[in-house]
């Protein structure tokens, strides 16, 4: 389980996460929606203990990541494709990330089977199309078998073979009692995937509510465009009022 | 908030597994950066190049004096030491900034969120690689004096003088060049700037230092006895700085001018200019945000 509470994070001037309060909850798939530059991969930035909160906390099972004794047997983290060394095999980048943990050779294989990648897995990353790169993303987050995982778009650039399964594995590991906390574009994707939506615009906090009542009158992407509308309309102010950029920085 | 987290820890002890048992321990991240080095191609060409060019500069070089009437071949075993720093150089800036130039440092300190043990684990498996690579190319340059040895009728023998010392030495100043490389690499976390920085420092700097002196003084000048003065400053410079430092290793060489540091405190001096890039690395590693 996830819990972000009262999350700021700020790069000088700029505040990226303003605030952000949400939990992902075990047992469930959490949609994480927003624009972009909404503060979404910051936010998963922080969780996973790559960035430290400029306030507030983000937890995981209670603890802060840096704190956990086992990171990759209790968190399963996919941020990016491009997360791996080019010049390094498909099995190598695995093998070298199971060894940090103690993780043995047969759930390297597992794991590799698991995410259709037998064929290219002597191939180096770098060869290896979008699509093939986010297998191999979600291959490293399985890796140590972990009752929470993080995935940052991870049907970015999948076939709709991939989407496909990429939509089932995130229900089957909800339904093992898992949480997954699942950010996208793809609001037609989440809709079919996710139990409850967390939509942020401009680092805040604009939803957070089960997909079904998001979506009761209308789509879930009517939803998601009248609550980021409100954002986008607050942008439009800040540009509006040029003279006082220096108040919106010091909040 | 604090008061939620506790509660929430307390109620669940072992949220999942007994997760403790499989953790990020020191000699597993070791491990995992010893499969890191030993999976890129690079590592290996570079090993590869350092044993070629220690061979090949060490035979051309005792080739070439192989016809001089005093002829000592183990006079040219030192030949090939400034070259064949090249490839551990690069081997060991690529280490240094191999996760941060391509990404995969998310990976890297997702699994190790404490950050330091990655260090530690990367100057291990890279001083580990350098070291057998180095003791595989000074074996190359011994072989390599045989073929002029033998033209005249020499015997090679190792156990002399100062023999044992040198090939000691070269093989601790390619593993620590290698270091010195990862140190940089790591502190600079991009690969060109940190090759540039590493080749001016090791390679180019002593030169132009050097040349310079040449230059500002006068050959022609009466000898008065003494050292120049500028002579003897840069050559004070040149003795700090990694390669002059590291040449002390190999040799008990006088330099004119210079202190005398000896074999132990040039050692030091390089294990400075390890260190001190090291711990800014590791300073940078833990107070800020890997992005």
């Amino acid at each position: 389980m996830i819990e972000v509470a009262a999350l700021t994070k700020r790069y000088g001037p700029t505040t990226a996460v303003d605030g952000l309060t949400f939990t992902a909850r075990a047992g469930a798939v959490t949609g994480f929606l927003g624009p972009n530059g909404a503060g979404k991969s910051t936010t998963m930035r922080v969780v996973v203990g790559l960035e430290r909160p400029t306030s507030g906390t983000a937890t995981v099972d209670g603890r802060r990541y840096a704190d956990l004794p086992a990171p990759l047997r209790t968190v399963g983290v996919m941020l990016d494709a491009r997360s791996v060394h080019p010049g390094r095999t498909a099995f190598r980048h695995l093998t070298a990330l199971a060894r940090t943990h103690g993780i043995g050779r047969a759930r390297v294989d597992e794991v590799i089977g698991m995410t259709g990648l037998e064929s290219v897995a002597g191939r180096r990353a770098g060869t290896f199309s979008l699509g093939m790169g986010q297998r191999l993303g979600i291959a490293a987050a399985l890796l140590g078998d972990p009752g929470t995982l993080v995935l940052d778009e991870p049907v970015n650039g999948l076939d709709p073979d991939g989407v496909l399964w990429v939509r089932r594995l995130v229900r089957d590991l909800a339904a093992e009692g898992r949480a997954v906390l699942l950010s996208s574009h793809l609001m037609h994707e989440l809709a079919l995937c996710a139990d409850r939506v967390v939509v942020i615009g401009r680092g805040r906090l604009l939803a957070d509510a089960p997909v079904a009542e998001l979506a009761a009158d209308g789509s879930l992407e009517d939803a998601y465009l009248r609550l980021t509308a409100g954002a986008v309309e607050y942008q439009g102010r800040a540009v509006g009022e040029a003279g006082t950029t220096a108040v919106g920085g010091a909040r | 908030m604090t008061a939620t987290t506790a509660a929430s820890r307390r109620a669940r002890p072992t949220a999942h597994r007994p997760a403790d048992a499989g953790g990020p321990t020191l000699p597993r991240v070791v491990a995992a950066q010893w499969t890191a080095l030993t999976s890129l191609r690079s590592s290996w060409w570079a090993a590869a190049l350092t044993v070629v060019v220690s061979g090949v500069l060490t035979h051309l070089s005792a080739q070439a004096s192989s016809v001089d009437p005093g002829f000592d071949p183990l006079g040219s075993l030192t030949s090939g030491v400034v070259l064949s720093q090249v490839p551990p150089l690069v081997l060991g800036v690529l280490v240094g900034t191999g996760d941060f130039s391509t990404g995969a440092f998310r990976t890297t300190y997702v699994a190790v969120p404490r950050r330091w043990p990655v260090l530690v684990a990367q100057t291990v498996a890279t001083a580990a690689f350098a070291l057998l690579t180095a003791v595989a190319a000074v074996a190359a340059a011994v072989l390599a004096l045989l073929p002029s040895a033998r033209s005249r009728d020499i015997a090679l023998d190792l156990g002399r003088d100062g023999t044992p010392q040198t090939l000691v030495g070269m093989t601790l100043l390619l593993t620590a060049i290698a270091l010195l490389g990862l140190a940089i690499g790591a502190l600079v976390r991009r690969s060109v700037p940190a090759l540039t920085a590493a080749v001016l420092l090791v390679l180019v700097l002593p030169v132009v230092l050097l040349l310079a002196t040449d230059l500002s003084t006068d050959p022609l000048a009466p000898a008065t006895g003494g050292v120049p003065p500028a002579v003897a400053v840069v050559n004070t410079v040149v003795a700090f700085l990694p390669s002059g430092a590291g040449a002390l290793l190999t040799a008990d060489v006088v330099v004119e001018g210079a202190p005398d540091l000896g074999p132990w405190g040039g050692g030091l001096v390089l294990a400075a200019w390890i260190a001190l890039p090291l711990a800014a690395a590791a300073l940078r590693l833990r107070t800020r945000d890997v992005v």
